[in-house]
């Protein structure tokens, strides 16, 4: 449901926050969610992300949970929330906005496409890792997605748009129907570290076959979905052999958290099979066995060169 | 909390005037929200007007969306009135305290803990809604689809911790020249409910103004009971109905 949230910001204007004056050059923007816009900004030569909230209530809703994180974080880690203010928009109308840490990075599915599906494994622990924080402090992430997880250099990950984080026990925020369990059949639409995993496997599949999964949505009738359907497109897919046990697992709730879901997962990461199927291309494996004879010959000059 | 969830694709041709009647509901701390569903076409300008209106005289929200997006729409809808319904408690007592309503009015630090208080009674207040279907002729190939948005709304409310229940009407009623006919009363669970319209006969007039002040009337009749807390007994009424009747619902009305 996309609400009417007209506010365009321009390149270039300066946000005064109504209350406490903070001052912010607006850059670009960055992208649109479920209930707002984020801005990338400038203070001080500091690059922030700015989002602003459709609607007051919505927002601080979401700057509530980012607070509680921020409070159990451990002491040197980076905060979520620099700033939490208003703003008046260009139509006169106010705004709330909050002031996070800029994420630079790329969105997961452009990450593998420029760097090589190789780093897949590596970005998915990393990927597990977060969560496994998020469930340790009680919350769940809710709204796990390709689109809510951005990929800076090597691999390293961070979760973006907070909206649906859940406390465990509680009825998921915001969720998209293609990665909830309850679309699927598998188990209630409520917070437990379990919701998370399923989307988990869900995004593999994402990730790998995205086609046949948005076929399978548009094919199949609601009574009928079910992870056997999910599991079938990725037992298709040569990508996802490896981690075809381990998704099964992750959507029958056999993980109880991230925690356990990554120890598994790195113990694949591990086996050889995993890291062959990270497809070497052909002409990289002639490579080296061209180089491999080269060295060989060489060595065959040297030795006949030096010693007789 | 009390809601009705109307889902229609077009304009109401009979009776009393739908807008009315969602102001009637209002009165009565119902609130209206309507979804139109459109296939290819369009619901037309006026019936887009009516939509809106219903939605804005019974203090609800509305939207326009096809099949596909029923589901999430209904699901969110739900969910955001909720939220509205509570605000609207909280913003009252805080003009008692404060003088002044608006939560935006609030500096942001005070802003967070009246909102934490919205989102936890949001998430544990009792809640029912009751699902009033157009089953008009030109609402047929979308019945699958509303009944899947059902179905998911349940899935919804069932993760709340506040107890959540839905009823389930549509109109017009083809025998006896009825306005609206029940088919599902208050239920927390559709495990079990095969088919929410057992052989539905479509069409005729759209009565969409007295179908929602038949349904006012069926909260109305809740209340008069004394059973607002206890709807238990209700439910187990409307299901022994139903299986008298052998599935069909159409003489089974409150």
């Amino acid at each position: 449901m996309t609400t009417s949230f007209k506010l365009e910001l321009r390149r270039g204007s300066v946000v005064v926050g109504k209350w406490k004056l903070g001052r912010y050059r607006v850059e670009r923007l960055l992208g649109e969610g479920a209930n707002g816009k984020v801005y990338l900004v400038q203070r001080d030569r500091e690059w922030l992300a700015m989002k602003v909230g459709a609607d007051a209530v919505d927002l601080q809703s979401e700057i509530n949970v980012m607070k509680s994180l921020d409070k159990q974080k451990s002491h040197g880690a980076e905060p979520f929330l620099y700033d939490v203010d208003d703003l008046y928009g260009p139509d006169g109308r106010e705004y709330s906005f909050y002031i996070m840490r800029y994420v630079r990075g790329t969105t997961l599915a452009s990450y593998l496409k420029e760097q090589g599906a190789e780093w897949f494994p590596l970005v998915g622990l990393n990927l597990l890792g977060k969560l496994a924080k998020l469930h340790r402090a009680g919350w769940v992430f809710g709204d796990l997605k390709v689109e809510n997880v951005m990929v800076a250099d090597y691999g390293h990950v961070e979760l973006v748009d907070y909206g649906g984080v859940t406390a465990v026990g509680k009825s998921i925020r915001q969720f998209t129907e293609i990665y909830d369990r309850g679309y699927w059949n598998s188990g209630p639409r409520s917070a437990d570290p379990k919701y998370d995993l399923f989307s988990f496997a869900v995004l593999c599949i994402q990730l790998h076959e995205p086609k046949r999964l948005h076929a399978l949505t548009k094919e199949l009738l609601p009574q009928n979905r079910s992870m056997d359907e999910l599991m079938e497109i990725a037992q298709g897919s040569a990508a996802l052999k490896p981690v075809l046990g381990w998704l099964r697992r992750a959507m029958a709730g056999e993980f109880a958290n991230a925690s356990e879901g990554a120890e598994a997962w790195r113990v694949l990461l591990h086996r050889r099979e995993t890291r062959r199927s990270a497809s070497i291309p052909g002409w990289l494996k002639g490579l080296a066995a061209t180089s491999g004879l080269l060295l060989a010959a060489s060595i065959f000059w040297l030795v006949i060169n030096i010693f007789l | 909390m009390k809601q009705i969830l109307l889902i229609t694709d077009g304009c109401s041709n009979v009776g009393m005037s739908p807008i009315v009647a969602a102001a009637h509901a209002k009165a009565e701390g119902i609130n209206v929200n309507v979804v139109g569903v459109l296939d290819q076409g369009d619901v037309g300008e006026l019936g887009a007007a009516e939509i809106e209106e219903i939605a804005r005289a019974g203090g609800g929200l509305s939207r326009m969306v096809n099949m596909r997006q029923l589901s999430q729409t209904v699901q969110m809808m739900t969910r955001k009135t909720v939220v509205q319904t509570i605000q609207l408690a909280v913003q009252k007592e805080l003009k008692h305290v404060l003088g002044n309503g608006s939560i935006e009015a609030l500096p942001p630090e005070k802003r967070g803990e009246v909102v934490r208080v919205i989102d936890e009674l949001g998430e544990t207040s009792g809640l029912q809604v009751a699902l009033l279907i157009d089953a008009s002729a030109s609402m047929k190939p979308k019945l699958a689809a509303v009944e899947e948005a059902i179905r998911d709304l349940m899935l919804s409310l069932q993760a709340r911790q506040g107890k959540s229940e839905i009823a389930v009407f549509h109109f017009p009623g083809t025998r006896h020249g009825d306005d609206c006919i029940m088919d599902l009363a208050w239920t927390s669970h559709l495990n079990g409910v095969h088919s929410i319209f057992p052989k539905l006969q479509m069409g005729g007039t759209t009565p969409t103004g007295p179908a929602i002040m038949h349904v006012v009337e069926f909260y109305r009749q809740g209340q008069g009971q004394g059973s607002v807390h206890d709807y238990g007994a209700m439910g187990d009424y409307g299901r022994r109905g139903r299986q008298e009747t052998d599935g069909m619902m159409g003489d089974y009305v409150v």
